[in-house]
């Protein structure tokens, strides 16, 4: 009778732990890069409500406000601008500096998750994205299946797919002939990504578990950034052509991701991955991300977190302005360099009453290359 | 890829040498907010991969939905 009583009090309390939470969270976030880059001011609002055990409904809406200057190669007789081109234009003009540039983006989400008899899981999900001169709408499923009755491990399957849409000024060097320069127009530009993920999930004890994922990402279409030049055909002392850089139009990747969490302590746990992307652009990457959470009592959470991470080069990239000819493809956006990065986190979580909680971090990501930019994230989270 | 091959190893140890059946009484801390793989706060964690979405020149591997982004 004893051990029957005390089952069933472990398990009434391991409901309670497991039991979902209805909760509304309104976050801010605010990013600066360093040398007066790229700032971002950006308010948002999550919703995470059940319906029952079966279906759970969750909403985010996020709306930035993007503002500063991006690296790239420019005529600097014609203004420090992206769009500052020229075909033969005097090499000593040519320059690589910030360009300003500002933008809005509002963008939302929503994933329904639907649990059936057998407790697998259908998740699906909307995703929205607005800017001035980008437009994205994304649509994805994903099922959960447990392998055995004691759902202690499971196996995923996820696929998405989605659309964008690029406006890009017309210009003499434009991808397309069709485009008018002299009207001031932009031109639409359209491509798309499909990811697939396969994942398989084992609760390894009762205070660890860990997650293998492997991924593919094809992106096809306009993959060119427009707002990144390059310099063609650079003479010392003459001349210089500084046009709009060239992707190719698709993209495969694969890659594997590795997860483990580990309850260290009653009241410290440790989350470790790591991930590995290569690409088709000669892009590899390693990534290796790790998190600590401490709760020094029941109404603090501090997080401590650190990631790594590093990138070869595509094989059509370089940062020199005398390197490219008449190569097809050309590229001197710094995101397709060869650099690594740091990332310090911190994060702490004050829980105010039974209802709600305020959370405050600050994080700093270091780039070799020579970015680098703090973030800052608050808000209060109401649960009900 | 020789690192691949280790982490490889290193998950399948994981996922066969060690394993215990968890009951459903002992899932109390396994359910912990502070053990989900998406952090304790699921904003933040969206925040936190758009930045990287924005300057890095890979990404995947947590999850298929994501959203565009015309990181320019």
């Amino acid at each position: 009778m004893q051990l029957r009583i005390s089952l069933a009090a472990a398990t009434l309390l391991s409901s309670m732990a497991i039991q979902a939470e209805d909760y509304v969270s309104v976050q801010y976030l605010q990013y600066n890069e360093s040398n007066n880059r790229t700032a971002v001011s950006a308010p948002s609002i999550m919703l995470n409500k059940d319906f029952g055990t079966d279906y759970t409904l969750n909403v985010n809406v996020v709306a930035d406000a993007v503002s500063g200057a991006s690296e790239t190669f420019y005529d600097a007789s014609s203004g420090a601008s992206a769009y500052s081109r020229g075909i033969g234009v005097n090499a000593s003009d040519v320059e690589y500096g910030n360009v300003e540039y500002d933008d809005t983006r509002v963008a939302g989400g929503a994933t329904l998750i639907t649990r059936f008899d057998n407790r697998d899981e259908l998740t699906v999900g909307l995703n929205y994205s607005s800017e001035s001169d980008f437009y994205s709408a994304e649509g994805s499923l994903e099922y959960m299946h447990w392998l055995t009755s004691s759902k202690n491990n499971s196996l995923s399957l996820g696929l998405s797919y989605q659309s964008n849409e690029v406006l890009v000024k017309c210009n003499p060097d434009s991808a397309t002939s069709s485009c008018d320069a002299g009207s001031g127009a932009s031109e639409a530009m359209t491509n798309d990504a499909i990811n697939v993920q396969a994942s398989y999930f084992q609760n390894i004890n009762s205070e660890s578990y860990a997650k293998v994922s492997l991924f593919y990402i094809g992106d096809s279409g306009y993959l060119t950034n427009p707002y990144s030049n390059v310099v063609r055909n650079y003479v010392d002392g003459g001349t210089a052509d500084v046009v709009g850089e060239n992707r190719p139009d698709s993209r495969a990747a694969y890659g594997l991701s590795l997860k483990y969490a580990n309850a260290i302590t009653s009241n410290l746990s440790a989350h470790i991955g790591y991930r590995y992307y290569t690409d088709d652009w000669d892009i590899d990457s390693h990534t290796i991300d790790t998190d600590f959470y401490y709760e020094p009592s029941s109404d603090w959470l501090i997080k401590l977190g650190l990631r790594y991470y590093m990138q070869s080069e595509a094989n059509f990239y370089s940062a020199e302005k005398d390197y490219f000819t008449n190569e097809e493809f050309a590229s001197s956006d710094i995101r397709l360099g060869k650099f690594n990065a740091i990332t310090y986190k911190t994060d702490v979580e004050y829980k105010i009453s039974d209802d709600f909680s305020a959370n405050f971090g600050v994080n700093y990501y270091d780039q070799s290359e020579g970015l680098d930019a703090t973030y800052l994230m608050t808000g209060v989270t109401y649960r009900f | 890829m020789k690192i691949n091959i280790t982490m490889t190893l290193c998950a399948l140890f994981l996922f066969t040498g060690c394993v215990k059946d968890v009951k459903p009484w002992e899932k109390g801390t396994l359910a912990k907010k502070s053990m989900k793989e998406s952090g304790t706060n699921p904003l933040a964690k969206k925040y936190e991969e758009h930045i990287y979405y924005s300057k890095e020149a890979s990404r995947g591997g947590n999850g298929v939905a994501g959203g565009g982004c015309g990181c320019n």
